[in-house]
């Protein structure tokens, strides 16, 4: 595919066969159905979010926020979703989840877009006031969740999660557009170089707006699968704010814009949660997860940016792409 | 070009345009028409307002007041969308390509919406595109890696795509070798007979005029008339071009020793934007870059002073200069002055005094603990030599006018003591008439200390009041140089226009 590195989907990939093999021989529950089922259904919240942060990656920005506003739909679900309403009457409080991600997406578009304040500081304070406002609405986990709403979020066929399948559909059909159509290459034009995007005639401003909210409502969609998982109004949930981040840039996004693949976003988020899903199996503690996690991060950073780091130490231009054949 | 003038309607009219950015007046009440068929150019000195009057009518700027209709349509919007969609192109001097993008997707994104063809069919659509324009460009190359000259023909076709009843053109040829620049202007011609307008910006007289119907002249943001541009001569166009009112005075220039030896010298330098350059530069000498922005002087001095790659050799009193990075040309006592004061050449929220010792601060310190009795002492006869204002040496160096700022940025780089070359880059840009005498004062005191001084200036006034000589640059190399003698605002303007050069190589437009 032009434009775009293939590395970090193949680098991904195969660390999460090499773990699961490598796991596999050791413990034999790893392969198991029902360890498989619980992974998948781990991950999803992680990739869910981070299909989101490549997003507002793309278009240059962060959003930290994210796993505050996980943890405040989780909050506001065991308001709206309570256990004794069913069938048709859950919908309203569906949509007040929606809702939140919403206006939160829009809220933090406004904070960059209309103040000018960097992305990075502007969802930190966002991050903060959904914090608070989650503690405020429930000082401690409590408030069960809606179990009709959970399972049919989680609903399967064999071990797979039917979500899954839905998520790793909307990663390759992400990537196709993003690479394969006019809107895509708009949207990476507006990441790579805002003002020449401008000075195309392409409206930025409006594509970075949209780049936040659809972060904001991914992370919403996470945060439903953060219910499911906890079944409680938890205000303390929610920490995928730099995991996210880190499963976008290892899956090939650049924090400078302008550059990811969902596939890739998708298989790094798997991964991270494979990692922390193996350590128990050993009985190791989780903090070596976090330290490999990020040693990981660094080497695949020195990795991908290898090709460029040479060219720059030959003090050379970069080379011109060979005419690529069809890729049809 | 014959055009029946009177009867062909005007597919861009700019009335009244006014604009400011802060204290300076970029353009005060200026009005240009463009008719169709016609090349309209529009000439001025760097800083004159033509950029900002190209940014209004394209839409990319809001003028403060006035209007601009293109094609009877009054432009309400400002948005490059808005204009685009009432039949403007423009072609902008530093380029609208996404680096990183392929040449065939930058193509293609500048497309309008209904001649894109489906995204699978965009590399065989785009090379057919640039062949219809003659431009021989590889379409898969990465837009970054083609050459200045590329990226320059590429900005033009890309303005062309939507065929535009109007065309802009913001120096078009300041990458373009002589045979590149033909090209450029019979692809021009081509779309004037086709009926396009045309606006184009230039600050290379005799190529312009050789292709313009007519000319409007600005300086200092104030349009100084419209001719026809069989009826004027270059002489003539740039008598508008100069004349300042202003008066400004400048120090004494002492006879330099016909052996003064050599501090800097220079030989073979050369960087992605210029060069390569040869060049020395004299004990006590104090040596003017002149030349229209973006012809490499910046980036020149900046290689010289370790802030940008460069290839080649700089000696300084006979010792080579690293000039890999800024640390390695200050230990060759080679200072840069940077243009961009707030950004390189000071720390706005620290105060004067901590910006003035900040080079020296080691010296000033006992067992490790700096004393500000000391620092005050440090900088106390430099504070009163250059005439410094300020309320309190602990004021922010922002909250300072722009001559003073300059004025510090001069104390802390005079401070070091070992300096033996000033690279100074706009070294009044922002300043008021006043302070610009004490900087003036303050380089030429320096250089007859025995220093060698390198002044980068867009005012010819400046360069001819201050400096012993004077080399100008073009495409990145030094196409001239002004011996003191001949040294003249005048004199300076003409080598940059190229009327004097282009005269020398008999290829002049109409001399």
């Amino acid at each position: 595919m032009k434009g775009r590195s293939m590395l970090p989907l193949g680098l991904m990939l195969v660390l999460i066969v090499a773990l699961g093999a490598y796991t596999a021989t050791r413990q034999s529950a790893f392969l198991g159905k029902e360890n498989l089922n619980a992974l998948l259904l781990e991950a999803m919240p992680l990739i869910l979010v981070s299909l989101g942060q490549a997003v507002a990656l793309l278009v240059g920005g962060f959003d930290v926020s994210v796993a505050a506003l996980m943890t405040m739909v989780v909050v506001t679900a065991s308001f709206t979703l309570t256990p004794t309403t069913s069938g048709i009457a859950l919908v309203p409080g569906v949509l007040a989840l929606v809702g939140v991600g919403v206006a939160t997406g829009l809220f933090n578009a406004f904070l960059i877009r209309g103040l000018r304040l960097p992305s990075i500081v502007a969802t930190l304070g966002t991050l903060s006031i959904l914090e608070g406002a989650s503690l405020w609405l429930r000082g401690y986990p409590t408030g069960a969740i809606n179990t009709d709403v959970t399972s049919a979020l989680t609903s399967a066929w064999g071990f797979v999660p039917i979500a899954f399948v839905g998520v790793v559909l909307l990663a390759v059909l992400g990537d196709l557009g993003l690479y394969r159509s006019r809107t895509g290459l708009g949207l990476r034009a507006v990441g790579l170089d805002e003002t020449s995007s401008r000075r195309l005639g392409m409206s930025t401003g409006r594509t970075i707006v949209l780049a936040f909210v659809v972060c904001s409502v991914m992370a919403t969609i996470g945060g439903f699968y953060l219910a499911a998982e906890v079944q409680i109004g938890s205000p303390i949930i929610g920490n995928q704010a730099l995991e996210s981040i880190a499963a976008a840039v290892l899956g090939g996004a650049s924090l400078a814009g302008g550059r990811g693949s969902f596939v890739g976003t998708l298989l790094a988020a798997f991964f991270l949660t494979e990692i922390d899903n193996i350590l128990p199996l050993f009985q190791q503690p989780t903090e070596y997860a976090d330290m490999a996690i990020g040693a990981l991060i660094l080497l695949a950073l020195l990795l991908y940016q290898s090709p460029v780091l040479v060219a720059r130490f030959r003090g050379s231009r970069r080379t011109v792409e060979p005419a690529e054949a069809s890729t049809g | 070009m014959s055009n029946p003038g009177p009867v062909t309607p005007d597919v861009l009219r700019a009335r009244g345009l006014s604009k400011a950015f802060g204290a300076v007046q970029a353009l005060s009440d200026v009005s240009v028409d463009c008719r169709a068929g016609e090349i309209h150019a529009l000439v001025g000195e760097n800083g004159s307002g033509k950029s900002t009057l190209l940014g209004i009518a394209s839409g990319f700027l809001a003028p403060d007041e006035g209007t601009v209709e293109i094609g009877g349509t009054r432009l309400d919007r400002h948005s490059p969308a808005a204009a685009r969609r009432l039949g403007l192109g423009i072609a902008y001097q530093d380029y609208s390509h996404v680096l990183d993008l392929s040449v065939a997707e930058n193509v293609y994104l500048a497309a309008p919406a209904d001649q894109r063809p489906s995204y699978g069919h965009m590399q065989s659509w785009a090379e057919e595109t640039l062949a219809g324009f003659k431009v021989d460009v590889p379409v898969t190359a990465v837009t970054g890696a083609l050459s200045l000259a590329e990226r320059q023909l590429l900005e033009v076709v890309k303005a062309l795509l939507a065929r535009p009843n109007v065309l802009l053109l913001d120096e078009p040829t300041t990458a373009l070798g002589p045979d590149a620049v033909e090209q450029l202007h019979s692809l021009v011609l081509e779309q004037a007979k086709a009926g396009v307008g045309i606006v184009y910006v230039s600050h290379r007289l005799p190529e312009v005029l050789a292709v313009a119907d007519r000319v409007t002249v600005l300086r200092d943001g104030v349009g100084q008339g419209t001719f026809e541009a069989a009826s004027v001569d270059e002489d003539a166009i740039v008598a508008l071009m100069i004349g300042r009112p202003l008066k400004v005075a400048f120090p004494e220039r002492p006879t330099l020793p016909a052996d003064a030896e050599v501090v800097l010298a220079v030989s073979g330098f050369q960087g992605e934007r210029f060069g390569p350059v040869d060049l020395e530069v004299r004990k006590g000498e104090i040596l003017g870059i002149a030349g229209a922005e973006g012809n490499g002087q910046v980036p020149f001095l900046r290689a010289l002073a370790g802030a940008e790659h460069a290839t080649g050799t700089a000696s300084c009193d006979g010792a080579r200069i690293d000039t890999r990075t800024p640390a390695g040309s200050l230990r060759a006592g080679v200072v840069l002055l940077s243009g961009d004061r707030k950004g390189e050449a000071l720390f706005p929220v620290m105060s004067v005094r901590a910006n003035a010792t900040i080079q020296i601060i080691r010296r000033l310190a006992r067992l490790g603990v700096v004393r500000r009795s000391r620092e005050r002492q440090a900088m106390a006869e430099l504070v009163d030599r250059l005439r410094v204002r300020m309320a309190s040496s602990e004021q922010p160096v922002s909250s300072l006018s722009g001559g003073n700022q300059q004025k510090v940025s001069l104390i802390s780089s005079f401070l070091r003591g070992d300096v033996k070359v000033i690279l100074a880059e706009e070294p009044t840009q922002g300043v008021d008439v006043g302070a610009r005498f004490d900087i003036y004062e303050a380089l030429r005191a320096k250089s007859e200390e025995g220093v060698a001084a390198v002044v980068k200036s867009s005012d010819p006034l400046e360069l001819s009041g201050l400096c012993d000589r004077v080399v100008v640059m073009s495409r990145g190399r030094i196409v001239e140089e002004i011996p003191r003698h001949e040294l003249g605002e005048r004199r300076i303007v003409e080598a940059i226009v190229g009327s004097r050069a282009g005269r020398g190589a008999g290829n002049g437009a109409d001399a």
